[in-house]
């Protein structure tokens, strides 16, 4: 294999201690910025750019690489301990890891999903290495259709990982839908319910919406039950028992091969794969009423998804030159700045920098692994500062957090008027879940249909004969009708014994 | 009421600008050169405004020149990114600021040129209510298919007797512009797929989902290369410098002149000293050897001209174009 030769001098080029040094430095930056709610990884790199001009391309983004994956690691912190979901792919991480530290056993949690992590991680750069130029194409062939139709079933699947009422759960996501309307309209330059603003213009983002309904909201209702503020949650349990592993170590299996596939997508694969991870071990699960109240699978199969996710998005940058995400798109930026112009000749051209930077992920994702277990013990102290004292700065760096994504003071009105939503939904029993979720797929689900109709000439059938969408609509119908004939099945068979047992009477 | 008004303004300038001044210390971690020598300007770090998210074209643009002409004017240079509305909220937010020059913007000739086009006369962005400082540079438009997708001209596209199918960056670009001008005037029966950005656009074009799409060079030169997107024309006056080869669209004789300008602008109103005082910065920065090497690298083609000349050009363009679109019945966006 000769592919093996400039695999191996990529180990040589990480293990220089310059490069070890600056994988070090980006991983720890990308954690802390994974846990300060708003500061993504996108806008930390464009701040720090100005630095990696000085060094060597190699070095400059094996370090901001870095920040990405740590990152990742980091904003599961926030999402178990203080329901602050800081990115859309560790939404779904909430349901479980919070109801988690509310049992006090918020350590198990992130034990697991640091584990998850690392797994899922790790399995994605071993895929990488060998697959990324045979899946590559794969990214390509994911056009409009396939998008409108892995959209739908994600919006279905957004139904089925909710809690509580069915209805309520739809009614949210309908609300979610509905704000993913609000911008101007991507193909028409219309202004849709932008109030005449241009601070709507764009639509609202993620962000503001997430930290909103799940964060400000809950700290709202907690104002309401005095007497939880007063006694902190107490916290047991700081290491993942023997049996927590056992139990999550299929979830995790599951959700790196998951999120490898899936990551490779641009646009929404993240989202897609942490929500699609979840939504598989809830229905294999055969206990699937735990889910949503503390049930470590739920932990551990996003976690390790929505990380095998953010290693592959690497693959459409690295061979196609395509960044994936924002995130991405700062690298391509830090590449080009470089002299370096990501593409399909990269690997042919820049064996040295294509294999360094994927061997140093091996590297980051060991370091990420070995920080995560001392300050998981650090941080779930957090949870027993009071929360008269926690909750204000947590609103303080929420505000702060929201701030930077835009500069917009109008972004911190946004996260109050959501925080109001939130409080309101979770006085009245809804569950914010589906909001965001919806909210997050309304909009790659309208783009994608929009664009298909335009390029079938606004014939639908064109889903059905295209071959991934045709067999990604398959499974959306299977999903709906398999639960409804099982139930006319079962409702048929029991019709006669009704009847057998009506005449015994 | 009004005054109230400034005041609110003015407070929130000084927290913005508190912000920005810690953010730059952390940042640029610049030594202690802060005396401005002549005049009052520039009095603190200069802002350099993007209306772009970061790691567009734009935003490095801004970066690679914040960074010589900060150590010209003997400040720090802050690069913000205010997204939103094709960057109409960032300049929106400029004109409405202090014209001192200390907020500096990079603005798109698209915003200025184009996209009132597409929307409402209330949001188009006028170059009249800017100072310009100066021109920076042009960044051409170029039509790509993949190579295995048989079009390989223009005349490939005029013979087709299928419908093409061509994908934009977005309404009120100048891709969509181009290529809505170029197939009205060849004649070309066509179907426009939005996408938002060059990176969807150009993914659609390599698997096949729309045969051709019109990216800003720097976004599809990796794959021109490697052979994977075949360049059909340019939409600039004169051949790209780094395409030597490749015809343009006034060549094939259709009068489509599109290309990404960019200046820098700041508030109106802003005193000719202090105007003069930034483009000798970026005059600088222009000439230095690290920002030639950046635009060599990124495709682009310097255009540097003076602020008077930037405001013809464009004016004249968004006349030229709403004149073409005119005699064509093309229509951007509905909401014109």
């Amino acid at each position: 294999m000769d592919s093996l030769a400039p695999m191996l001098d990529g180990f040589g080029v990480v293990l220089e201690p310059t490069n070890l040094v600056y994988c070090l430095i980006g991983v720890v930056i990308g954690m802390l910025v994974g846990v300060l709610p708003g500061l993504g990884p996108a806008a930390t790199i464009a701040i720090l750019l100005p630095l990696t001009f000085g060094i060597e391309p190699v070095t400059a983004i094996i370090m901001l690489a870095g920040i990405f994956y740590g990152a990742q690691y980091g904003g599961t912190i926030t999402s178990v301990l203080l329901r602050l979901p800081g990115e859309a792919s560790t939404v779904v991480t909430v349901f479980d890891g919070n109801a988690l530290a509310r049992q006090g056993r918020a350590g198990t949690a992130l034990g697991v999903a640091a584990i998850g992590s690392f797994i899922g991680g790790t399995v994605s750069i071993v895929a990488l290495s060998v697959l990324a130029p045979v899946v590559a194409g794969f990214a390509l062939d994911f056009g409009p259709p396939e998008y409108t139709a892995l959209a739908l079933l994600g919006i279905l699947l957004v139904a089925t990982v909710s809690n509580g009422g069915r209805v309520k759960a739809l009614v949210a996501a309908c609300l979610g839908l509905l704000l993913a309307t609000v911008g101007r309209d991507t193909f028409t330059g219309a202004e849709r319910f932008t109030f005449d603003s241009l601070a709507l213009a764009d639509g609202i983002d993620f962000v503001p919406i997430a930290m909103g309904v799940f964060g400000l909201g809950e700290i709202l209702y907690n104002l309401e039950e005095r007497r939880r503020a007063a006694a902190p949650a107490k916290v047991a349990d700081v290491w993942p028992s023997r049996k927590d592993l056992r139990q999550s170590a299929g979830a995790i299996g599951r959700g790196s091969v998951l999120g490898f596939f899936l990551g490779i997508l641009p646009g929404g694969g993240a989202v897609l794969s942490s929500l699609a991870a979840y939504a598989l071990e809830k229905r294999r699960s055969k206990t699937p009423e735990r889910f949503g109240k503390g049930a470590i699978e739920g932990v551990a199969a996003p976690e390790s998804a929505n990380n095998a996710a953010s290693t592959s998005s690497f693959i459409p940058l690295l061979t196609l030159g395509i960044p994936a995400n924002a995130t991405m798109a700062m690298i391509f930026g830090a590449l080009l700045i470089q002299g370096v112009t990501p593409g399909p000749q990269l690997v042919s051209e820049d064996p040295e920098l294509f294999w360094g930077v994927v061997n140093s992920m091996y590297i980051g994702n060991i370091l990420l692994l070995i920080m995560s277990i001392p300050l998981v013990g650090l941080f779930v102290k957090i949870l027993q500062v009071p929360a008269s004292i926690l909750a204000p700065i947590t609103v303080l760096i929420t505000l702060v957090g929201v701030f930077t994504i835009r500069n917009s003071a109008f972004d911190i009105a946004l996260v109050i008027v959501f925080g109001l939503v939130g409080y309101l939904m979770k006085k009245y029993g809804f569950d914010p879940g589906p909001l965001v979720l919806a909210f997050v797929l309304g909009s790659l689900l309208e783009t994608s249909l929009r664009q298909s109709l335009l390029l079938f000439g606004g014939d639908v059938t064109g889903f059905a004969t295209r071959p991934i969408s045709g067999t990604l609509l398959a499974l959306l119908a299977a999903v709906i009708l398999v639960p409804v004939v099982r139930g006319l099945l079962r409702s048929r068979r029991r019709e006669p014994e009704r009847v057998a047992e009506r005449t015994d009477a | 009421m009004t005054q109230a008004l400034a005041r609110r303004r003015a407070r929130r300038g000084t927290a913005t600008a508190l912000a920005i001044a810690a953010l730059s210390l952390s940042v640029a971690a610049c030594g202690g050169n802060l005396s401005g020598g002549g005049g009052d300007f520039p009095n603190g770090p200069v802002t350099l405004v993007v209306g772009q998210d970061p790691g567009g074209s734009t935003d490095l643009i801004g970066r690679a020149l914040a960074e010589v002409a900060s150590d010209d004017l003997g400040v720090p240079m802050p690069v913000v990114n205010t997204p939103g509305a094709n960057g109409a909220l960032a300049a929106n937010e400029l004109a409405g600021r202090e014209p001192n020059g200390q907020h500096i913007m990079v603005i798109n000739a698209s915003l200025i040129a184009i996209t009132p086009l597409a929307v409402s006369e209330e949001e188009a962005v006028d170059i009249n209510d800017y100072e310009v400082v100066t021109g920076i540079s042009q960044d051409d438009y170029v039509l790509v298919s993949a190579s295995d997708s048989g079009l390989s001209s223009l005349d490939d596209l005029t013979a087709s007797t299928e419908e093409i199918q061509y994908g934009t960056t977005g309404v009120g670009t100048g891709s969509q512009l181009s290529q809505e001008l170029l197939f009205a005037q060849a004649g070309i029966e066509g179907t426009a797929v939005p996408f938002n950005g060059g990176s969807p656009a150009l993914t659609a074009v390599l698997g096949g989902q729309v045969d051709v799409a019109s990216i800003q060079l720097g976004e599809a030169i990796a794959q021109i290369e490697a052979g994977e997107l075949t360049p059909l024309v340019t939409f600039a006056a004169e051949r790209n410098q780094y395409l030597p080869d490749v015809p343009t669209a006034v060549e094939a004789g259709h009068d489509v002149q599109v290309s990404q300008f960019r200046a820098i602008v700041a508030p109106g109103g802003t005193p000719e000293a202090t105007v003069d005082r930034l483009r000798q910065a970026f005059e600088t920065a222009f000439a230095s050897e690290q920002y030639q090497t950046f635009n060599e690298e990124n495709l682009l083609t310097p255009h540097e001209v003076d602020g008077a000349q930037v405001v013809e050009e464009w004016t004249a363009a968004l006349e030229s174009y709403r004149a073409t679109i005119d005699e064509y019945g093309i229509d951007l966006g509905e909401a014109s």
